[in-house]
């Protein structure tokens, strides 16, 4: 019977704790990390993002001599920030947008930027001058795993025969 | 020098059938040895020097050697060490002996070496297939080097699960293959007589997510960090860690002070609200939603407080190879102070009306029995191994971060029920808060992380674990080219848990078995990457695809 009483006592002291979400807004705190906004203007194409990033959710494709694709699938985020960490022209910031909930994720969360890129005088591809990516020490790009054959494995999974 | 000790000894009583023993860490001791005398130095080990079983895994060497790497790990708990069995069996026709009929707990994981890698562990009770889903192709091993990570197969339609018959004269009753209560896939089958459960079938491992393939396949060094979190929905900080700590420990780089502190005031601050969580579930399992309502009334502060210190409620995204990517800044202290002293209040009135509640005792006391010499036997760790008054706690046993310079208490109670396992979990989330305090109160000045400027060289190897809400977190890393893991193995506390299931709920009635379950915080997300079976009688049948659906055909109507 204490016990119950007890129980009772912690029960009414919380008093109502409710909040009237989603009918008025909950702010996150500080420092969120929540969608990342890409300033497409600072952007140099060194493509630091997709080396870094988890879940290989950024691929690069250079599209002709001069243009650098960057092509952003934000479905696949998981907000983890590396991505602005790295940018070495702070191009990347995490906002506090997090209502992203969308019948149409991979099309409406698709962002896709084009940069233009000098050419190599000796290869004929585009290239970007050394940077602080340098330090980033990480080898080669992961588009080709994403987009092979221009297909997306993700989503139409390589098929092997059973036998 | 506990580890060369160690490593003398064994070599000592196995003479030439130990190859190699390298004890280049005092608390890590990595032995080599023919794979004959497996079974005998894993007798050696559990039996006589009173080691635990922690797991086992396979390593595709093949490029290399020609061979198959196939490790035991152990633990011994007194001497603070953990110990790494290595033998390495033939490529083309890979067999090994099986120490399941030596020790129950490592039935899982022989037979997901078998799955993953290919490696048949002969002698095995129940060789029926583990991880893999029922109509994946026999000779397609996914976890070798010459299978790709985005294989995936023609599903085969007209597969079922491989059903054990119940003992005679018993009803069966599903409980899935959704858990009604955590939204989590699984299968329990319980038979039962009456009232009276009399045995269990259980089937999981339905949402493979091939994380260990993508870690040595793909990903680099730092972006395993983030899949690593992933692996558990609740307690995914401490698999960033134990990561970090394999790579760092492999590749001898320091953390700075400041970076562990603040691991262990993330990795307190997680076990606080996992506990927290917890106890609402159970409460809610039990039908007493007033602990669900309250409990997690009592926590939202506590996540609104991480989102704050790291970005997220959860998936901190704190860690990287080298230290934590966000510094705590002062001026939160006094937050995180705060909010715990609310919660301390809170918690210890309600730690002061739970053991005397009438309602939830009845329910819970004497249910879900685990004696502790079982709970040894099926290697079961944290909390549940705690509540069966067995004294282990990595965090005290195997220190890491900043665990050796603050005070940490264990606690252990020896009633092996479901009560236990409450108050267990009631004390820690006090004894958590008193840690961050403690870190808090001591925690330095410096830099968060190291300064990385060499590539991680290949071929070292490192074991860590963590004190995870639910046991022991165990991470074997050993490093290859490319910038990332030849071979990452993870043990999630819940993959050890989950096989004690069967003697937990046997002999309780049917109405207990959602607590039994319950009771030792099952996070089959952790697990998904199959199963366990007790039966009455002790037999256990295998059924091939064929058999499968023949049974399938015979027991529909005929068309």
């Amino acid at each position: 019977m204490l016990s119950k009483l007890k129980e009772a006592i912690l029960c009414f002291a919380a008093g109502i704790v409710t909040l009237m979400y989603p009918f008025a807004p909950h702010d996150p705190e500080e420092d969120f990390r929540g969608y990342p906004e890409v300033d497409v203007n600072r952007c140099i194409g060194c493509g630091g993002c997709a080396a870094v990033c988890p879940a290989r959710a950024i691929l690069i494709e250079d599209i002709d001599q001069t243009t650098r694709r960057i092509t952003r699938l934000r479905e696949r985020c998981i907000y983890c920030g590396r991505c602005a960490d790295v940018c070495p022209q702070d191009a990347i910031t995490m906002t506090k947008q997090f209502e992203l909930a969308s019948d149409k994720a991979r099309e409406d969360l698709e962002h896709v930027c084009e940069v233009f890129m000098a050419t190599c005088k000796r290869c004929g591809r585009c290239y970007e001058p050394p940077s602080p990516l340098d330090k980033i020490m990480q080898p080669g790009y992961r588009d080709d795993e994403i987009k092979r054959g221009g297909q997306d494995p993700l989503y139409e999974p390589v098929e092997v025969s059973s036998e | 020098m506990a580890a060369q000790q160690f490593g003398d000894s064994l070599k000592e009583k196995f003479g030439d059938r130990v190859l190699a023993v390298d004890a280049a860490e005092p608390d890590q001791l990595r032995v080599e040895i023919v794979p004959e005398s497996l079974v005998e130095v894993a007798d050696y080990l559990y039996n006589d020097q009173g080691c635990r079983f922690v797991i086992n895994g396979g390593t595709d060497r093949r490029e290399r050697n020609g061979k198959f790497l196939i490790t035991h790990f152990f633990a011994q708990d007194e001497e603070k060490l953990y110990i790494a069995v290595h033998a390495e069996v033939d490529g083309d026709d890979p067999r090994i002996d099986s120490i399941t009929p030596t020790i129950p707990g490592a039935n899982w994981s022989e037979r997901e070496a078998r799955d993953m890698v290919g490696v048949v562990p002969e002698g095995h009770p129940d060789p029926r297939r583990l991880v893999l889903a029922d109509d994946w192709p026999e000779d397609l091993y996914p976890l070798r080097t010459d299978v790709e990570h985005g294989v995936k197969p023609p599903s085969c339609a007209g597969v079922a699960m491989p059903l054990v018959e119940p003992p005679e004269g018993a009803s069966v009753v599903p409980i899935g293959p959704y858990f009604p209560v955590l939204e989590e896939p699984e299968y329990f089958r319980i038979f039962v007589e009456g009232e009276t459960v009399v045995g269990a079938d259980y089937r999981g491992f339905y949402n493979h997510r091939g994380v260990e393939k993508l870690g040595c396949s793909v990903l680099t060094y730092n972006q395993i960090p983030f899949i690593a979190e992933r692996i558990c929905g609740i307690c995914g900080f401490v698999h960033s860690t134990s990561y970090c700590q394999a790579v760092e420990q492999a590749a001898g780089i320091e953390v700075p002070d400041r970076a562990e502190y603040i691991r262990t005031i993330v990795l307190e601050l997680e076990r606080v609200h996992s506990h927290m969580l917890w106890l609402g579930i159970a409460g809610h399992i039990i039908g007493f939603d007033t602990v669900l309502m309250q409990t997690w009334r009592m926590r939202e502060p506590l996540m609104w407080l991480c989102e704050r210190i790291t970005g997220n409620r959860k998936t901190y995204g704190m860690n990287l190879v080298g230290g934590v990517r966000r510094d705590i800044e002062p001026e939160v202290y006094g937050d995180i102070t705060d909010v715990l002293a609310k919660i301390e209040k809170e918690w210890r009135a309600l730690c002061d009306a739970i053991p005397g509640d009438p309602t939830l005792m009845a329910r819970l006391k004497g249910t879900g029995e685990l004696p502790e010499e079982k709970a040894r036997e099926l290697a079961a760790v944290g909390p549940t191994a705690r509540g069966s008054g067995i004294a282990i706690d990595v965090r005290v046993d195997h220190p890491y971060a900043a665990y050796d310079r603050v005070e940490v208490k264990k606690c252990v109670y020896d009633s092996c029920d479901n009560v236990a396992r409450v108050l267990v979990r009631l004390d820690e989330t006090l004894e958590a808060i008193n840690i961050i305090r403690q870190a808090l109160a001591e925690i330095p000045d410096g830099p968060i992380m190291a300064e990385i400027d060499e590539e991680i060289p290949p071929g070292r190897q490192a074991m860590s674990a963590v004190e995870a809400p639910r046991g022991e977190v165990f991470h074997w890393l050993l490093t290859g080219e490319e910038n990332r893991p030849e071979r990452w193995r993870v043990r999630a506390p819940t993959y050890a848990n989950l096989q004690s299931v069967p003697t937990m709920v046997t002999g309780d009635t049917l109405a207990d078995v959602p607590i039994d379950i319950g009771s030792f915080d099952p996070c089959f997300s952790c697990t998904d990457r199959m199963e366990v079976t007790d039966v009455k009688s002790g037999i256990i049948r295998v059924y091939t695809q064929d058999e499968m659906l023949a049974l399938r055909e015979s027991k529909q109507p005929a068309r």
